[in-house]
């Protein structure tokens, strides 16, 4: 979907309602990039303590605290306002990215940083977090809690934060016949082409797995799936109704 | 292993007994709490507003206990800007650990 991943040094905002699989996607990236590329990880935490994300993580068999004695992850459960530097420059964030020198970090969520900075100061606060973090080499997820599970989709761009980011990916539970399932789209990806179709992804004993895409249905983002019926199926239909009645 | 952190200066000692962090920490439900939260959290890095909303009580009533835990070393203490913060010293919480493991061991029952 993304023509061979994220660009690194990337801000990506990571959207989705409660429950959409926000924290195990953030987790997944943090995990694989300590795998698959050995690149060391921080995850940035302001409402779920550390052990929660621990057992969470072992139900996908990562095990967290076996990396962070092993220096490549770091889980830091701080509070928002701690984020901001000071005045004389240093930031909390200093601590652990001395300690394991991470090339990837997880704020878990803008949305809390959102509390307390309050709507005015958010977008500056946030492009000096940004800004922060790309000074740093890091290629960074920012998790943001969307309002609506169900339904359409609320305007990401209503935060005005949509224009800091360098990607957003947006996730979405679904109703498709009685049945609520996961779409994930990419909105954007600066400075490169992606995949536009929304797919079905679902959370799996080994994190999350990301599957065909929706092929059959459309107006699945207004909250209001159609089935599509492709025109040689619909005119077999008439064809078949047509005749019956004649009979 | 964590990386050592700069630590605060302490009042116990590099071979403080077992006993004597058991002291430590039984003297105060809060303490132990806290040191109960910080071995489940390592991560956790706040202020003590920000640990007392994690345990559910306000800073005045944690912050003495929070201030003893830096006096002996098992926390470290960082100003930013005007946020004092604490967070785990992992070398002192290991040598705590094992202190304490070592006493318990060679603790002769009586009576």
């Amino acid at each position: 979907m993304l023509m061979g991943g994220f660009l690194e040094k990337d801000a990506v905002m990571l959207a989705g309602s409660a429950g959409a699989g926000k924290t195990t996607i953030a987790l997944q990236y943090l995990v694989s990039g300590i795998r698959d590329y050995e690149e060391p990880g921080v995850y940035v935490t302001f409402e779920q303590l550390p052990d929660q994300i621990y057992r969470d993580a072992k139900n996908f068999g990562w095990d967290l605290p076996k990396m962070e004695e092993e220096n490549k992850l770091r889980v830091i459960c701080t509070s928002p306002d701690l984020l901001f530097t000071t005045e004389d420059g240093e930031s909390i964030l200093d601590l652990p990215i001395g300690d394991i020198h991470p090339k990837r970090i997880v704020i878990d969520s803008l949305s809390h940083i959102s509390m307390y900075a309050g709507e005015k100061n958010m977008r500056l606060e946030t492009y000096r977090l940004i800004s922060w973090l790309k000074m740093h080499d890091l290629s960074s997820l920012l998790l943001w809690e969307t309002s609506n599970m169900v339904g359409q989709v609320s305007s990401i761009s209503d935060s005005g934060l949509s224009f800091l980011v360098d990607s957003i990916v947006l996730l979405k539970p679904v109703e498709i016949d009685s049945t609520i399932r996961k779409a994930l789209v990419i909105l954007k990806l600066r400075g490169s082409d992606h995949d536009k179709r929304l797919r079905e992804y679902e959370i799996t004993s080994r994190g999350v797995d990301v599957a065909a895409p929706f092929a059959d249905y459309e107006g699945i983002m207004t909250g209001s799936a159609r089935k599509v019926v492709k025109l040689e199926q619909a005119t077999q239909n008439f064809t078949e109704a047509f005749s019956r009645k004649r009979r | 292993m964590w990386q050592s952190r700069s630590g605060s200066e302490n009042t116990i000692s590099t071979t403080t007994s077992g006993e004597t962090y058991l002291d430590l920490l039984l003297g105060s439900e809060a303490r132990a709490d806290l040191v109960r939260l910080f071995h489940a959290n390592p991560g956790i890095m706040d202020t003590a507003d920000g640990i007392g909303r994690r345990i559910g009580l306000v800073a005045p009533a944690i912050k003495p206990d929070l201030e003893e835990l830096a006096n002996a070393g098992l926390l470290d203490k960082k100003k930013f800007g005007t946020h004092e913060v604490f967070f785990l010293n992992h070398q002192k919480d290991e040598e705590m650990k094992n202190s304490i493991a070592t006493y318990l061991q060679n603790v002769k029952p009586t009576g």
